[in-house]
């Protein structure tokens, strides 16, 4: 096993292609923390997440000769899946229509994350910035003042990030939150170098904006405390 | 520097390996002098700020044990299917290597026989004497070709009075002998070469036990030819 820890992920892919299972199952607890994460601000939906997350594994073993080292990284190929089958989540969610609308106070959005980013109802991060799933929150009424002002900063970049249009979310969240160079995103995003950073530049002043919209109403708030 | 530059630059101040970085001093020189991208280099680190809240607190965010045992289960399926699938296709390999194999064994043995069944030039002779009028030109060929004997040429085998049926001989010889001209009409040849000399060679093919067959005349090609 610890010879498999040091192997890059074009290692573990020929190990994993040859039918090692411990290959496949290192390649997995190494990559998709990522991808799962991705998914999860791209949907901002935990069920959402783990099914795209398993659909790109699933994808990776069905289709591993698929990936080639010299036209990208690994993680660029599996977050490239990783959007592929988001996309085709909310293609195939536009043609349904919804029933109830429990979620008439969330932030407009692009039509994607409206669909799954119920935010109130537990299906996906709490007020207190953590996904549901994960168990690793904490009650806010055991938080100090600054802690509490951390956690309330996190959830309003969070549902900021969320109203993004998607191609600039995707590109704020591999560069910001997952810290991939501009390249890395230019691969996993199958564009140039120079869109990967005219989009950043534009969804970073839309954040500011929308941010700076967000902060006089909790001013406003705490003057009337 | 001025506001435009800085615009263009501001958001990725602190971002290794892009051109903000790389001209940090001088946005930051223009910043102390221009309130307006004060406030816009401080609105950026704002935002950086916030993202590394947000990246620290997803850290730690995955899929659940549930997904990988998913993966995993597909993985070992898929490795299961795949040597299925494999069986009938080595079994073809196999037989079209057998087919191959048995094709070049037949095709050894046709080549083979007729070594055997032909005989060696002591039956090739013997069958020319018992059918003499068989095309000398091409018995001599072949005669030549087995006896690499390029440089003369020699008539058909001509039967030997009491010779014994060709068919009836086994083992026995050819042998090169030197007849007189009177020798050889004696025995009906036809030398009838005005510039033969008063010795001629000849082959002359003796049964086991040494009895003289049947016979032909051998002569030197002209070097000049």
């Amino acid at each position: 096993m610890a010879e498999a820890m040091e192997l890059t992920d074009d290692g573990l892919v020929r190990r994993m292609i040859a039918g090692d299972e411990e290959a496949f199952s290192l390649l997995y607890r190494r990559r998709h923390p990522a991808i799962y994460r991705f998914a999860l601000h791209m949907s901002g939906n935990t069920a959402v997440a783990e099914d795209v997350t398993q659909e790109v594994f699933m994808a990776l073993v069905r289709d591993t000769k698929r990936f080639d080292p010299s036209r990208g990284t690994l993680g660029g190929f599996l977050y490239g899946i990783a959007r592929n089958h988001l996309r085709k989540r909310w293609e195939q969610d536009r043609r349904l229509v919804a029933l109830i609308d429990d979620d008439v106070d969330s932030p407009p959005s692009n039509g994607n994350v409206h669909h799954y980013g119920n935010r109130t109802s537990g299906n996906g991060f709490h007020a207190n910035g953590n996904a549901q799933d994960n168990g690793n929150g904490h009650h806010p009424a055991s938080l100090s003042r600054d802690e509490f002002a951390s956690l309330e900063t996190i959830s309003r970049v969070r549902q900021a990030i969320a109203t993004l249009p998607e191609n600039y979310r995707e590109v704020v969240v591999l560069c910001e939150l997952e810290e991939l160079s501009y390249e890395e995103a230019a691969s996993a995003l199958d564009c140039p170098v120079g869109t990967i950073r005219s989009r950043l530049h534009r969804a970073r002043a839309l954040l500011v904006e929308k941010l700076r919209e967000a902060q006089p109403v909790r001013r406003a708030s705490a003057v009337g405390e | 520097m001025d506001c435009a530059q800085f615009e263009e630059i501001v958001h990725e101040l602190d971002r290794p390996g892009t051109q903000g970085l790389a001209v940090r001093d001088a946005a930051l020189i223009h910043a102390e002098a221009c309130d307006r991208c004060a406030q816009l280099m401080t609105e950026a680190e704002s935002l950086d700020f916030s993202f590394q809240l947000l990246g620290t607190c997803d850290i730690d965010l995955e899929a659940p044990p549930r997904v990988e045992a998913a993966v995993l289960q597909a993985f070992r399926r898929h490795k299961i299917d795949s040597s299925r699938k494999s069986i009938p296709w080595r079994l073809a390999a196999l037989g079209a290597a057998a087919a191959v194999l048995l094709a070049v064994g037949l095709l050894l043995r046709h080549d083979a026989n007729p070594i055997h069944s032909a005989g060696s030039p002591l039956q090739t002779a013997l069958s020319q004497a018992a059918f003499p009028a068989a095309a000398p030109g091409s018995s001599a060929a072949e005669t030549d070709q087995n006896q690499n004997e390029d440089s003369e040429y020699e008539t058909a085998y001509v039967s030997l009075p009491g010779a014994s049926d060709p068919a009836t001989l086994e083992g026995g010889a050819i042998v090169r002998v030197v007849l007189s001209r009177s020798a050889l009409l004696s025995l009906g040849l036809p030398v009838t070469d005005a510039g033969a000399g008063d010795r001629i060679p000849a082959d002359l093919v003796l049964s086991e036990d040494g009895a003289p067959q049947a016979i032909r005349l051998v002569s030197q090609r002209n070097n000049n030819e």
